[in-house]
């Protein structure tokens, strides 16, 4: 009877674990790369409501002052390249005109020393 | 569709993969640790090396494609 109950221990986690490996299988998060962005992206599209109706079962309800209704669900949309491309951007111009930004702190710190020092 | 907008769109997908995939291997391993491993740490950290393990090897047969050949022999009789 304890090897039985053991065995049927063993039975019940391998089931367990298979269905987790399964659920994972079938919802895409094991396959390709474009499998796994489509994945990703229906999480994101069903978050919001998800976080929205769980606020709601516990009782916060965030109310906009002018309306008093409920704020649109916030979308995410994020995207990584478009986010780096801007900062590398960002990053290029301001060292591009540091020098010459440079150059007038430099002038108007002088001239405020010798005003000082008048 | 521009070129470089197609390599930004390859970005997006192969991190959006990665963070899928780490996610479903640390969960695996999670799963598993708890299940057969007396929860240990180890399982958890193999499973998140597989998932990242994974995420690259699809990153790199995404930016390697359509250069990629996939062929295969035809017996011709």
């Amino acid at each position: 009877t304890v090897a039985a109950f053991h065995s049927f221990r063993f039975v019940i986690k391998g089931s367990l674990a298979g269905a987790a490996v399964y659920v994972a299988y079938d919802q895409g998060l094991l396959g390709s790369g474009t499998q796994g962005a489509e994945a990703l992206k229906k999480a994101q599209a069903a978050l919001p409501p998800a976080i929205q109706e769980w606020t709601s079962y516990i009782g916060w309800e965030v109310r906009t002052a002018r309306t008093n209704t409920l704020p649109p669900t916030p979308k995410f949309d994020f995207s990584p390249s478009d986010s780096w491309n801007k900062g590398v951007q960002t990053v290029m111009s301001a060292l591009s005109v540091a020098p010459t930004r440079a150059c007038e702190y430099t002038v108007e710190g002088w001239k405020y020393v010798k005003d000082l020092v008048k | 569709m521009a070129s470089e907008g197609e390599l930004g769109r390859k970005w997006d997908r192969c991190m959006a993969d990665s963070a899928v995939k780490l996610g479903a291997g640390f969960a695996l391993g999670i799963v598993f640790s708890v299940i057969f491993f007396k929860r240990k740490t180890w399982p958890i950290a193999f499973g998140s090396g597989m998932g990242l393990g994974m995420a690259y090897s699809n990153c790199q047969h995404d930016f390697q494609s359509p250069y990629l050949l996939h062929g295969k022999f035809v017996k011709v009789s």
